[in-house]
């Protein structure tokens, strides 16, 4: 079954991106985009933005800015954009740092890495399924309550004429 | 190399095709390895090193692994790592990158 979340991973690791990014559509992800800088990726980012992000703390081997720098603009841009770190820094500073910062999970990079990927995009997958079901059900339950004020007026017309 | 081997599900085809993008980075940046000298700031070793430590461990090699993940630690902590410590990684990579090149013939 094809799920439908946007995915970007952001790591300057040309192959194990690419690897990862297979590894992902191979699971039922079949939107996943792939930049080799934070730059390049800020570039496409606006605040409707729905996608969840893979991003690598050390980006050093791309563009200017670290993942901390593109967690920043990201959160100030797109607040609901959900964030994985997905690092080699196997810190327990760098990973506090980064959810104090607002990341959503920090996986480090391991043979069991890209299975904890996928997990937790499955629970961002989830999340997204359950709020656009709140959302319908809302609707629907505005619909309902229209209907029924609408009635109630053309009954009371009707009874006053 | 189980990753690897699961997502080409035996096609010998896409199995090169992942095999060769490591090799594609893994190559110059031995290069580059091997021309850092350790008298000298240490920081560009670290750097390779942590790139490349990712690598090895997705192709399955272990050893090489840990001992890249255990010299960028000692960079990183302000250390310093000897001449022959560099010259037995790069020679771990080295043979590493040939077993990949014989698995592409």
């Amino acid at each position: 079954m094809s799920k439908h979340l946007k995915i970007a991973l952001v790591d300057d690791d040309i192959p194990n991106t690419e690897v990862l990014r297979d590894f992902l559509i191979r699971n039922g992800y079949s939107h996943v985009d792939k930049y080799h800088d934070g730059e390049s990726f800020l570039d496409t980012l606006d605040r409707f933005d729905e996608r969840a992000l893979v991003l690598d703390f050390d980006l050093s081997g791309g563009g200017d800015l670290n993942g901390l720098e593109v967690l920043e603009a990201v959160k100030e841009r797109s607040p609901q954009t959900h964030v994985i770190f997905f690092s080699g820094q196997d810190s327990l500073e760098v990973a506090v740092e980064s959810l104090k910062n607002g990341a959503d999970d920090y996986i480090v990079k391991s043979n069991a890495a890209f299975a904890l990927v996928k997990t937790s995009l499955d629970k961002v997958y989830d999340l997204q399924v359950l709020k656009t079901s709140e959302r319908r059900n809302a609707r629907i339950s505005w619909a309902l309550a229209l209907g029924w004020m609408i009635t109630l007026v053309g009954v009371a017309l009707f009874v006053a004429n | 190399m189980e990753i690897i081997d699961r997502l080409s599900a035996g096609d010998p085809e896409k199995k090169k095709y992942y095999l060769r993008l490591f090799l594609d980075t893994m190559e110059p940046e031995l290069g580059n390895l091997r021309g850092l000298n350790v008298s000298e700031s240490q920081e560009p070793i670290r750097a390779i090193l942590h790139k490349l430590k990712s690598q090895v461990q997705t192709i399955g090699a272990a050893d090489a692994h840990a001992l890249m993940s255990a010299q960028e630690q000692v960079i990183k902590n302000g250390g310093q790592i000897s001449q022959s410590e560099l010259d037995d990684t790069c020679h771990q990579l080295s043979q590493l990158i040939q077993n990949l090149q014989d698995l592409l013939k």
